[in-house]
């Protein structure tokens, strides 16, 4: 009896383990309501607060988006350099940390506090600039 | 998530395991014993595994050992949480089933239904009495600022034995000591851990009626620390509220994530990396 329940629970593994996304597109569904969009960023004035953001990102982000940030193939995961990415406003990128997008493998991060999300998306908005400080680089 | 590691021992929070990541966790539940118990150490292991942003289904192995009398392996149990709602809402909801194979030596007490579990007879008498059980539970879980609230609303029913339905209760909050990260390195930044409260017990049954008295309560503060990017250390000291079960459990833990584990197997087996 043990035996069996233990190869069931190592199929189902092995059968979720083969059986992802096979492409990354972006969900059209997948939109800040427009309340949330607005909202600033309020670490905006903070830019130090970004190296705690390089930190945050190392920690719950690197593993499908890669250590600079350009996506990971696999995980068919969003490259966040991207103007796609870096065009939608603080509001949107802030929501889309606190819920996730569930159907397509990204999971909701509002266990982080408010302040360390919105630090995230401080960091984000660094990915691209050349004069980030090395430290504030996720490694 | 590998980094905020739920502090709970008892409650459940809307936040499951990321898809395709494996955890490993090893925790003991040791009873302070009153006058003519036994203090006892229950240690148990789980086995979790996000299989989706929305599924994750867990393995629990455990055991007991008590001073002056025995160790023994008292069972294992399956269960399975779904996230009912897509996005954040003021209250996120989330079904639990659980389907368990146990003795009535059992006393991990990862939650505490009917009465509360039976500490006082020897193992002799508790072993042989092997219980298949379906659990299901109510998950309720808000993020308020920056803190967790949660609830669950505990029902079991033991399909071996006429006990009815038995239910229970656990609530908790808890919240990060820092709500910005700083950007040291380092292990014993505030970031690192969480703290909180649990309040926890059973509710009677069909049978002895639904009720809060003759049944074990514990209040219980509870910590977490993020040691590594991948493991954490979790302390609890459960206080008793009622004359019913140990006086004390204290509680401590060790959950270690392997990130993407399903991306490792799948290389294992040829598929794509």
């Amino acid at each position: 009896m043990r035996a069996v329940f233990v190869a069931v629970f190592l199929m189902v593994i092995l059968a979720v383990a083969n059986s992802q996304n096979e492409g990354y597109r972006q969900d059209p569904g997948w939109r800040a309501p427009t309340e949330a969009a607005a909202r600033p960023n309020p670490l905006a004035k903070r830019p130090d607060a970004a190296a705690g953001g390089a930190k945050l990102f190392k920690r719950n982000c690197v593993e499908c988006h890669g250590e600079n940030g350009t996506g990971l193939a696999n995980k068919h995961s969003a490259n966040l350099r991207l103007d796609v990415v870096q065009k939608q406003s603080d509001g949107t990128l802030f929501w889309k940390i606190t819920n996730g997008n569930t159907d397509r493998g990204m999971p909701s991060f509002s266990r982080l506090p408010e302040l360390q999300r919105w630090q995230l998306v401080l960091y984000l908005r660094n990915l691209n600039s050349a004069d980030i400080p090395s430290k504030a680089k996720a490694k | 998530m590998c980094a905020q590691e739920s502090p709970y021992f008892v409650t459940y929070d809307h936040h499951l395991e990321e898809p395709g990541n494996l955890e490993l966790e090893t925790y003991t539940t040791s009873g302070i014993p009153r006058a003519g118990q036994s203090a006892y150490v229950a240690p148990y292991m789980e086995i979790e595994y996000g299989v989706t942003a929305r599924w994750t289904t867990e393995l629990y192995l455990e055991g007991q050992g008590t001073i002056g009398d025995s160790a023994v392996f008292t069972g294992w149990r399956l269960e399975n949480r779904f996230r009912i709602l897509k996005r954040e809402h003021f209250i996120n909801p989330v079904l639990y089933f659980e389907y368990e194979r146990t003795s009535e030596a059992t006393r991990i007490q990862k939650e505490i239904v009917g009465g509360g579990p039976d500490v006082t007879s020897p193992n002799a008498d508790l072993q042989p009495s092997k219980n298949h059980e379906l659990e299901g539970k109510l998950i309720l879980s808000s993020t308020l600022h920056e803190w967790n609230i949660a609830g669950n609303f505990i029902a079991e029913k033991n399909l071996s034995q006429a006990e009815g339905f038995e239910f229970g209760y656990a609530f908790g909050v808890a919240r990060s000591l820092a709500t910005l990260a700083s950007a040291a390195q380092c292990r014993f930044c505030r970031e690192n851990f969480l703290v909180g409260m649990e309040l926890y017990g059973g509710l009677g049954s069909t049978v002895d009626g639904f009720s809060v008295h003759n049944t074990a309560h514990y209040a219980a503060p509870v910590a977490s620390w993020q040691v590594s990017e991948n493991g954490s250390l979790h302390f609890s000291s459960s206080f008793a509220l009622t004359h019913e079960g140990s006086p004390v459990l204290l509680r401590f833990g060790y959950s270690y994530e392997f990130r993407g584990f399903s991306s490792r197997i799948a290389q294992l087996f040829g598929g794509k990396h």
